[in-house]
């Protein structure tokens, strides 16, 4: 008879969650060296004999307290949908830290397994957990995990079922001092009243959450018959007091615990402090952080090139050899010039966006990118935005989707819109593909640098943006700094390769869907209505391209820039394969890159004012949908389209005014 | 003792929380951390105000703004 589990992982940010969630699951989620990576639970299956656990990873928590948006998607999800087993996955290297939130798990009356993982790193810095003494006093069972290499995952699992048969309940977790004792029986009583509420949720629980001011709670009762009595029992403390004593006791509790279960958790300065002061040292964070970045640049394009040159003749190979011999013709065109243009041009770039994405990994991974945001957080409090808001940013330039939905571990909702409308700035991984295009066939000599320029470009304008929104239409301050740094990790290359994976593996499946997708329509509308010259004024994509042209005439873009700039609104990537079908790179097997070079209305100056254009106006459909989505709000969603047209037009016009003026030429 | 807000602490300095002047939310959310009145911490770098600190072998780093909120009784130890 087959038996369904169904098991929580919680725990702190950044203890290595998703980690032990893909092991089991076998899924590849992604995994960060930063607080706040998991933002949205998610499941999987495994089974073991009759046993057919789900397992749910939930956000990271410092508490149970809900105070920003991920806290609350933990908390709800244990009190409301009650999982037969919660797995509180600890860092073993940072034992103390995390018994904080063993206190509140214990509290809400759920059977626990603790997971000590980084129990490899934990002992070789000399920590030892003596489990025997987990259990006798905290009553609950500790099996020492190394997620990373699937260790102890078996008796884990082993050890949630025995769990969730016996299902035990840790009551009483935490005695508190005598006065709030009274307080939380006098609670429980009224609530017990209500037999409705306490079949929902534990009654000491939700009387220690009320006593502690807790809102969410509050909302729990409101509907409560039992509401009246118990808010009368508040009214007769003064909650904050309540909260720091019950807090305090909490600590006292863990400290006297502590030296029992771990006689070597000590505290001493060690060598991530001593890297800390020379990062984060004031005059060497700013420029240490630039050198690195234009350092992962200026590599991508070194260690690209010849990947990406064989790459582009063996397309330009297979274009002339679809172009020259295929019957019937628009058979040849459509392959030629359809498919593998479009594609073709976009393929070319994978090798710059995987190894950009293996960098940027690798300074993750080791830790780093949590320091950048401390680094940036004067300069960023300065213009009006919170340090937080500094990661979502470097995320974007991976993907904007992903970034925008990182935003929720920002808990000011002013600081938080803000942070959502400007990170369609940052420059993705979409818009490398055009600028690796332009900026290798007009500035070959200087392409790592003019990348570069890109990247601080958006920066800048996203800064800009975010300064003059504080200064019209979200009026404030930004909330003070405050976040985990990870330790330090010697980043290894399986784990930085499986990111750079599940980052650039996205890319190639857009490939494969709505960029060829996009390819084919732009294809579509150049070679109709049939007869006409493929690509040319006469065709549909022409005719489009003529109404447009006024509008993008003193920017110096043509026609077929502007079809490229409407299509680019599917996805960025598909401005390059709409250049690559429009300019027909497939017919005599030449590239793109010697046919933009060969069109007179196109020259460095030019290409920058549209490397710009790309890189600022509309987010792409992926990107407006989760704007949609995470603002709640059509308005927002609308502004930010018509600001990033409006931003780049105004930007593109004055690269092209200045630069004709500085260079005499296009 | 005498108390002084956080940020004043020079790096390599222990010292003991001994209030913290947040509003609700961000209270919960230090104490969850080990940010605790009577608890202890240690200055690992300070730069004009912002500092990072070692708390239970976790490290965080506060804004300014923040460590002004925290107010901290040196204990006189400086930790190597």
């Amino acid at each position: 008879m087959k038996k369904k589990i169904r098991i929580a992982l919680a725990g702190n940010p950044n203890v290595g969650k998703s980690t032990i969630f893909n092991a089991l699951t076998g899924s590849r989620q992604q995994v960060g060296n930063w607080p706040g990576v998991t933002v949205e639970k998610k499941s999987g299956y495994t089974r073991t004999g009759v046993y057919e656990i789900e397992i749910i990873d939930l956000p990271g928590t410092y508490s149970l307290t809900a105070y920003s948006a991920d806290e609350v998607v933990a908390r709800d999800y244990i009190i409301d949908e009650k999982p037969d087993v919660v797995v509180h996955v600890v860092d073993a290297t940072n034992f103390e830290r995390n018994l904080y939130l063993t206190t509140q798990l214990m509290e809400l009356e759920v059977p626990l397994v603790i997971a000590l993982n980084m129990s490899d790193m934990a002992e070789k810095n000399g920590t030892a957990i003596n489990r025997m003494m987990m259990k006798k006093f905290f009553g609950i069972p500790a099996i020492r995990t190394v997620g990373s290499r699937s260790e102890g995952l078996e008796e884990l699992l082993r050890t949630v079922i025995n769990e969730s048969e016996a299902s035990p309940h840790h009551e009483q977790a935490i005695a508190y001092d005598d006065a709030t004792e009274r307080r939380i029986a006098e609670l429980v009583a009224v609530l017990k009243t209500d037999p409705a509420l306490i079949a929902r949720y534990p009654p000491r629980w939700l009387a220690i959450r009320l006593l502690e001011g807790d809102e969410n709670a509050e909302e729990k009762i409101a509907l409560s018959p039992a509401r009246k009595a118990a808010l009368t029992v508040l009214a007769k403390i003064d909650t904050a007091e309540t909260e720091a004593a019950m807090a305090d006791r909490r600590y006292e509790v863990i400290s006297a615990l502590l030296p029992r279960v771990c006689t070597t958790c000590v505290r001493t300065m060690n060598s991530s402090d001593l890297i800390d002061r020379v990062i984060t040292n004031r005059y060497l964070g700013i420029p240490i952080f630039l050198a690195l970045m234009w350092g992962a640049f200026e590599l991508t394009f070194a260690a690209a090139a010849p990947f990406s040159a064989a790459i582009e003749a063996a397309m330009s190979y297979g274009a002339g050899l679809a172009g020259s011999g295929m019957e019937p013709a628009w058979l040849g065109s459509l392959l030629g010039d359809g498919i593998i243009g479009g594609m073709g041009a976009i393929l070319v770039f994978i090798p710059n966006i995987f190894i950009l994405l293996f960098l940027l990994s690798v300074l993750e991974d080791s830790g780093y990118l949590a320091r950048a945001a401390f680094v940036m957080d004067r300069l960023m409090y300065a213009i009006g935005l919170p340090g937080k808001s500094f990661i979502p940013m470097l995320i974007g330039f991976g993907c904007n989707v992903p970034a925008i939905m990182a935003t929720r571990t920002i808990e000011d909702p002013k600081d938080r819109l803000i942070t959502i409308l400007i990170n369609p700035f940052m420059s993705c991984g979409a818009r490398l593909p055009v600028y690796v295009l332009l900026a290798g066939a007009f500035f070959p000599a200087h392409a790592g640098t003019v990348v570069f320029l890109l990247y601080v470009l958006g920066i800048a304008v996203a800064i800009g943006s975010a300064w003059l929104f504080r200064k019209t239409i979200l009026p404030g301050k930004p909330a003070p700094f405050l976040m985990e740094m990870p330790p330090y990790r010697l980043p290894t290359l399986a784990t930085s390769v499986v990111h750079m994976w599940d980052r650039g593996s996205m890319y190639i499946r857009k490939a494969g869907g709505v960029i060829l997708f996009g390819a084919l329509i732009v294809w579509g509308l150049a070679s109709l209505p049939f007869g006409v010259e493929y690509g040319s004024a006469g065709s549909f994509a022409g005719m489009i391209g003529h109404v447009l042209e006024p509008l993008a005439a003193p920017l110096g873009f043509d026609w077929k820039i502007a079809v490229a700039l409407l299509f680019g609104f599917v996805a960025k990537e598909v401005v390059v394969g709409s250049l690559g079908v429009l300019y027909g790179t497939g017919e005599d097997g030449g590239t793109l890159s010697s046919a933009l070079l060969a069109d007179p209305h196109l020259g460095p100056v030019t290409a920058f004012a549209l490397m710009a254009f790309v890189l600022l106006y509309l987010p792409c459909l992926a990107a407006l949908a989760v704007i949609r989505k995470e603002t709640g709000s059509w308005k927002w969603t609308g502004f930010s389209v018509i600001y990033g047209l409006t931003v780049a037009y105004i930007v593109a016009f004055v690269i092209t005014r200045l630069g004709y003026y500085l260079l005499g030429g296009i | 003792m005498e108390t002084i807000p956080l940020s004043f602490l020079e790096p390599g300095t222990e010292a003991t929380v001994a209030g913290i002047r947040a509003a609700d939310g961000m209270l919960k959310r230090l104490v969850a951390m080990g940010i605790h009145p009577s608890g202890r911490l240690t200055v690992v770098c300070a730069d004009r105000g912002s500092l990072i600190v070692s708390v239970a072998g976790s490290r965080y780093a506060l804004s300014k703004g923040m460590a002004m909120k925290i107010l901290v009784g040196r204990t006189g130890v400086k930790v190597q």
